[in-house]
């Protein structure tokens, strides 16, 4: 794990600024974010719904915490467990053969495969290094 | 241990700020969605004013007609076990280099339908709103897919369809 503080810093205005672009342009276009969501066709027209609406928020919460540097742990915590959801989906929508849109960076989505998951591998690394970096000792 | 819980603290106040944020901010549309709009789908007619849906009856008379291009927009495989006659596969739920040239180079006021698996499947409305950005005026989308289509005992072909 990486212990730099400014290789953290870099991390953390990385990863925080890719969470709140892709938030924010989720948020824009909630139904065609819900229709994303049911192209994967795990879940029903209401948690669709509810999860194109919900999800954008923590993508952009998050990432404004860690940038901020403000709860930036839980941050990373959130960060790295919705990275682990994407990264599983994908695979078992690989596994099922779907051809879907990722969903994920809005017009700069693509389908759903093996560059999602490397993509998502890396900023859950970033993700690791912060939520285990060592907490500050006070003086 | 009192360190995890307080990571663990801090990212439950995030989820809670989220669904705040998002109750919200999405108030109309949650609204909407409440009264009964997007049970079916999340399509909004009014956004994609060249796209409608059809049955089964509009369908076959295109498709016999023999004039309108048939897209199908489910994964190869399931192509490849059957389909309509003459229908090229586009399988399509989005991912960006499906729409090839041989699509892209038609005139745009041409008769398109699209189909897929049928019931509650996605990706023909999802292929018909990829058409509609590219220009094309008049887009059918046969919500009965494949499904409806062999109930029927309508014609099917077998293969790739690539000649």
């Amino acid at each position: 794990m990486v212990r730099n503080k400014t290789v953290l810093l870099a991390f953390r205005l990385v990863l925080g600024g890719l969470f709140v672009y892709a938030g924010a342009v989720k948020v824009l276009d909630p139904l065609d974010f819900a229709q994303n969501i049911r192209n994967y066709d795990l879940v029903g027209q209401s948690l669709s719904l509810i999860a194109a609406v919900v999800l954008p928020w923590l993508e952009i919460l998050s990432g404004l915490f860690l940038i901020a540097g403000v709860w930036k742990r839980g941050a990373a915590l959130v960060i790295s467990g919705l990275l682990v959801f994407f990264v599983v989906l994908t695979v078992v929508t690989m596994i099922r053969g779907l051809d879907v849109d990722c969903g994920c960076f809005g017009a700069l989505s693509r389908k759903a495969g093996w560059s999602v998951i490397l993509e998502d591998l890396a900023m859950l690394y970033l993700g690791m290094c912060l939520l285990f970096q060592k907490r500050r000792t006070s003086p | 241990m009192s360190e995890a819980r307080r990571v663990l603290r801090q990212a439950l106040a995030i989820g809670a700020l989220g669904l705040i944020a998002a109750a919200a901010v999405h108030f109309p549309l949650i609204k909407r969605f409440a009264r009964g709009e997007f049970k079916e789908s999340f399509f909004q007619a009014a956004e994609y004013p060249g796209v409608r849906m059809i049955t089964l009856a509009e369908a076959e008379d295109l498709w016999a007609a023999g004039e309108a291009l048939v897209l199908d927009a489910r994964a190869g495989s399931f192509f490849a076990q059957g389909h309509v006659p003459r229908a090229r596969n586009i399988p399509a739920a989005g991912s960006g280099d499906a729409l090839s040239r041989e699509i892209l180079d038609r005139p745009r006021d041409m008769t398109i339908v699209v189909y897929c698996e049928g019931g509650a499947c996605q990706s023909s409305l999802a292929l018909a709103k990829r058409l509609h950005d590219e220009g094309f005026k008049d887009i059918r989308v046969f919500s009965g897919g494949w499904e409806e289509w062999t109930k029927a005992g309508l014609p099917e072909e077998k293969g790739d369809g690539q000649e």
